[in-house]
């Protein structure tokens, strides 16, 4: 098919539509959402037609080129990822004299059984290692065995050894109030609470939710709507297939659309993204590729095992070469 | 319901073979590749969906040759008949279920409810010392749900909470005793032989493979490898209550020959449903009526 290309000539519509055919299914074997696939081929298609091809170049090598360009483009993120560094600015921010400085604040969001709490518990680990205390907020009070979940994994956290440990205060604290409660509540006890007992940060674990229900949905924005954290990631897992992409626009609206609704000015979004159970995925990456491509949010976190050191950032490079392997 | 979508998009591609005035190769191709587009869409292995559109056109190709055109709707029907035959063998690999004994947490609760409520004296083990709070999790929703429950806070070889658990509530003479595990993939190898020592010292009448609606193509390797290992004999898709159409999840029951006994439609005791799959498919098409179209 592709040797019929060679040798000079000026690419058309023509030339390309089988190659890029097979490109589309190529990345969907590689589990990227069947709509993404289409708009990747589309875009490479365009950058590509009246393009001049020669010499040694195929059409093939044309493609695969310009493919990897626009996923390293896509992949690439347009924020920073540096959480530690915006933990420190907020925290050497000036204040004025009546007011009180408050803990970095990060709301993990998603449905249900994706690896929230447990990645929550990894960044938690990670940022004890960075020298900060952490507060973690138990605001699934739906899940039997949510707040539990979280107990054990702060009893683990405390009993770790820390880099220059030694300080009287504990690294880690869960802050709980039970089942049942209102979430939104919670959470904003736990950053006052976290903003009087001198802690750095408070990670918010919420309750797994369908992207489809209202009521729960609308609850998630109101608890952003009230402690407006300053970060807002949504978990999601590096398993799913199409779902990726109505799951991440469906958290995205809800939360800008209900969040403004109630008042709190502009609706917040989607501030990046943790892939978990990259682990378990082998080469089919590409639900990174529908994600990013969704949201035009970067990946903060990679998730790659169930222990606390399984906790990765994504490298841009290594993926596009996974979605690209035969 | 759930799978509104792809039935409204599967229907659409059927609905337009009726509006064309002649059935040809063309209109053929152009109604598989709506379908095969939708199935796409829903997570459906794309090897499987390759392998569908081109039984179909073989089992058609001699009507469509044929130079009759006053069959016009013969064709139609056989067409209609042939995506519906497929789609019925993507979810049934035609092989019968046997009682459950084993699964995942959430979907455990409603099993040991769904089998309670049928007379069936039920209980759980918790073999998941694994996961953070697994056992509470346990202890809270058995609790809750009235269901009897096995597990510890301080042995951590699930092996043994398995094998104590299921001698226990032997001796008490319960009917259905349920195992829940923790959750594996299987590239975790360590865990995966955990898996296999569990059910060398349970010897389960049956193993369940717990799979998540919105997994995608990664669902054929895991599944393939589960079987492998565990050799489960039946499947429950859960999560069918949000958005995913669980293609991941039906293209696991062609790669391993398994049925899908119940869906998880929810997060509370009894979101669970039976599933089998003719009634399943016509659902899905909106066919009230599946016998009309059987009949030609
Ligand atoms: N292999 C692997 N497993 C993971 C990873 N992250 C989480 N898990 C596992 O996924 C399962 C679910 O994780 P949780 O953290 O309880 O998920 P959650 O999103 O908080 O779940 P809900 O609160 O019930 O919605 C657990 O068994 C975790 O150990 C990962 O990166 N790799
Ligand atoms: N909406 C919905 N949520 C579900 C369904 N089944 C389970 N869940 C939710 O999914 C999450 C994970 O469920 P678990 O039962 O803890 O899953 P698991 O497989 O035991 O997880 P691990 O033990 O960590 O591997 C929980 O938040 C459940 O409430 C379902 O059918 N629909
Ligand atoms: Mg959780
Ligand atoms: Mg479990």
């Amino acid at each position: 098919l592709f040797a019929r290309l060679t040798g000079s000539k000026v690419l058309t519509q023509e030339d390309l539509k089988p190659v890029l055919d097979a490109m589309k299914q190529h990345l969907m074997k590689k589990n990227v959402a069947m709509d993404i696939a289409e708009k990747v081929c589309e875009g490479v298609g365009e950058t590509l037609v009246g393009q001049k091809v020669g010499g040694f170049q195929t059409t093939n090598a044309a493609v695969k080129l310009a493919l990897s360009n626009s996923l390293t483009r896509i992949l690439t993120p347009k924020t920073s990822t540096d959480l530690l560094l915006s933990i420190k600015s907020k925290r050497s921010s000036a204040l004025s004299s009546t007011q009180q400085r408050m803990p970095y604040s990060i709301t993990f969001v998603g449905v249900n059984g994706v690896g929230k709490s447990t990645n929550l518990s990894k960044v938690c680990f990670w940022l004890i290692q960075n020298g900060l205390r952490v507060l973690i907020a138990a605001c699934d009070t739906f899940r039997s065995g949510a707040v539990e979940q979280l107990r054990v994994h702060v009893r683990n956290l405390s009993m770790l050894g820390v880099n220059g440990a030694g300080d009287s205060k504990g690294r880690v604290e869960l802050f709980e109030r039970g089942y049942g409660k209102d979430a939104a509540g919670i959470a904003k006890e736990a950053i006052h609470y976290g903003r009087d007992n001198d802690f750095d940060v408070v990670l918010i674990d919420t309750a797994g939710r369908m992207q489809d229900n209202e009521p729960l949905m609308r609850a998630l924005a109101k608890l952003v709507a009230i402690n407006s954290p300053d970060k807002i990631i949504f978990v999601g897992e590096a398993l799913v297939g199409n779902e990726a992409v109505d799951q991440l626009t469906k958290f995205d609206r809800a939360l800008k659309d209900f969040s403004s609704a109630s008042g709190a000015g502009k609706g917040r979004g989607i501030d990046g993204m943790l892939v978990t159970k990259w682990d378990t995925v082998d080469d089919k990456v590409g639900a990174a590729l529908s994600m990013t491509y969704v949201t035009g949010q970067p990946i903060i976190f990679v998730g790659c095992g169930q222990t606390y050191t399984d906790l990765r950032q994504l490298r841009v490079a290594n993926v596009v070469q996974a979605i690209l392997s035969d | 319901m759930v799978l509104a979508d792809l039935g409204r998009k599967l229907n659409a591609a059927l609905s337009s073979l009726n509006r064309a005035p002649v059935v040809d190769e063309k209109v053929l191709d152009a109604t598989l590749k709506e379908i095969t587009s939708a199935l796409l869409e829903s997570d459906v292995n794309v090897k499987l969906v390759a392998s569908l559109r081109t039984k179909v056109k073989a089992k058609v190709k001699g009507a469509l040759d044929a130079q009759d055109k006053s069959k016009e709707s013969n064709r139609r029907n056989l067409i209609q008949q042939a995506v519906f035959n497929e789609l019925v063998a993507l979810v049934d690999p035609g092989v019968e279920p046997y009682k459950p004994n084993k699964g995942k947490c959430n979907v455990i609760m409603a099993l040991a409810v769904h089998y309670q409520k049928r007379g069936f004296k039920s209980a759980i083990v918790c073999a998941d010392t694994f996961r953070a709070g697994a056992f509470d999790q346990t202890r809270q929703s058995a609790t809750k749900a009235k269901v009897a429950y096995f597990g510890s806070y301080t042995e951590t070889d699930p092996v043994a909470i398995a094998a104590q658990g299921v001698a226990k509530f032997k001796k008490e003479r319960f009917e259905v005793i349920i195992v829940d595990t923790s959750g594996r993939h299987r590239q975790e190898k360590e865990l995966f032989a955990e898996m296999v020592e569990i059910s060398g010292a349970v010897k389960p009448d049956m193993t369940v493979l717990i799979l998540d609606a919105s997994i995608g193509q990664a669902a054929e390797a895991q599944s393939r490898a589960f079987k492998e290992s565990a050799d489960f004999g039946a499947i429950i898709v859960t999560k069918m209550d949000g958005h995913a159409k669980g293609g991941g999840a039906i293209s696991a029951v062609a790669a391993t020959k398994t049925p899908i006994i119940f869906l998880g439609v929810g997060e509370h005791l009894h979101d669970l449903e039976r599933f089998s799959p003719q009634p399943f498919i016509s659902k899905l098409l909106g066919l009230g009526d599946v016998q009309g179209l059987m009949e030609h």
